[in-house]
């Protein structure tokens, strides 16, 4: 536990950060602001944060934000680190990772597939990685509706009998 | 969310393809054999899959009711529909479906390729097999059980025996109403494979 507050301490002379907080054993996040990223990561990889684990993203939809998260995983002291920003959502664009972490490509076009935010700086940002053919609205934004979706694309098979329990049925 | 009549998918009547009075002597001698040396074809498209191993290997012993998997669909006479088919696989199955060689049987597996199962309102997975492949036999259940995929199996082989398991042939008589609703479903029925360009 020393060594986690160790760690913001740390960050915390180095950084401005907006917030941070332990969220369990072995696992610290960072709340930053959109120009702080690159460098917190640019500097925690130096630190032995080697491991890019996941970049995914939240939609906080009555915020209208996106919010980006990095998550960093370090071998030898065996601490996660979540690197958290959030983006505009009407017009969701961030600058890319490749150059500090490479794998980070993928995710990204994971993210621009299935979020809609485009990372610039990355060539292969808005290509299609595991949806083909996609013609509606990113299917992980919270204003698309799934059910309707589903309906329009497939149909469903109509049942010509109702199953209504009689009394003493079990339901 | 009701549809118009004119957006839903029209069904068809699958009965009205009888082909059992039309079948000639040396067909009927063929079923009879076919029934009896049934090649599966080894492709898993969900989480049904599970149940195979077991039904295969030595507990229920699919060999004996002289059924083996086979892993190349140009040699194979069964597809199964293991479990939920995503829009991505239904590509791939129709590219493997169209490969198999005449006859050919489609035995749909779990409850998801009946009506959707849990997946009814996912973006990604089809709702209803039989509007995209002929299907001969429906395995209820989510998953079924070895037990059930057993009894499942000796009843597709009745059906062939009979001269009852035609999908393939509907699936040549209406080839264009299963090619529309494939487009309606998928946009266009073509693999893209970004790491074999």
């Amino acid at each position: 536990m020393n060594s986690m507050n160790n760690i913001i301490e740390d960050i915390k002379t180095k950084f401005n950060p907006i917030n941070t907080e332990i969220v369990k054993k072995n696992q610290i996040a960072i709340d930053l602001n959109n120009e702080e990223v690159h460098a917190v990561l640019s500097y925690l990889k130096s630190q032995g944060w080697k491991q890019l684990t996941i970049l995914t993203c939240v939609d906080w939809i009555k915020e209208n934000k996106f919010q980006l998260v990095y998550i960093l995983m370090n071998w030898e002291k065996s601490i996660t680190i979540q690197v958290r920003t959030k983006i505009d959502r009407d017009n969701p664009k961030f600058r890319t990772i490749i150059n500090i972490y490479p794998g980070a490509e993928m995710y990204e076009r994971d993210v621009h597939e299935f979020f809609g935010v485009t990372f610039e700086g990355n060539p292969n940002h808005d290509k299609e990685l595991f949806l083909e053919l996609w013609d509606d609205l990113p299917p992980m934004r919270k204003d698309f509706d799934p059910l309707a979706y589903s309906k329009k694309k497939f149909d469903v098979r109509d049942y010509k009998v109702d199953f209504i329990p009689k009394e003493g049925e079990a339901e | 969310m009701a549809l118009n009549e004119n957006e839903k998918i029209n069904e068809i009547d699958v009965n009205e393809l009888d082909c059992r009075d039309t079948l000639t002597f040396w067909e009927k001698f063929g079923n009879i054999f076919r029934s009896k040396s049934i090649w599966m074809l080894h492709y898993c498209t969900g989480c049904g899959a599970m149940e195979l191993p077991p039904t295969m290997t030595s507990r229920f012993d699919m060999e004996r009711i002289g059924m083996a998997p086979m892993a190349t669909p140009r040699q194979a006479d069964v597809l199964l529909i293991t479990g939920y088919l995503s829009v991505k696989t239904l590509r791939r199955i129709i590219y493997t479906y169209e490969q198999m060689q005449n006859p050919k049987y489609v035995v749909g597996f779990g409850s998801c390729t009946l009506n959707g199962g849990v997946y009814y309102d996912s973006y990604a997975v089809i709702s209803r097999l039989d509007y995209y492949l002929p299907v001969d036999l429906y395995i209820a259940g989510c998953m079924p059980r070895p037990e059930a995929v057993m009894s499942g199996f000796k009843k597709l082989m009745d059906k062939i025996k009979k001269g009852e398991a035609v999908g393939w042939k509907r699936y040549q008589k209406y080839y264009d109403w299963y090619k529309k609703n494939q487009i309606r479903a998928l946009g266009e029925v073509y693999v893209k494979d970004e790491f074999h360009e």
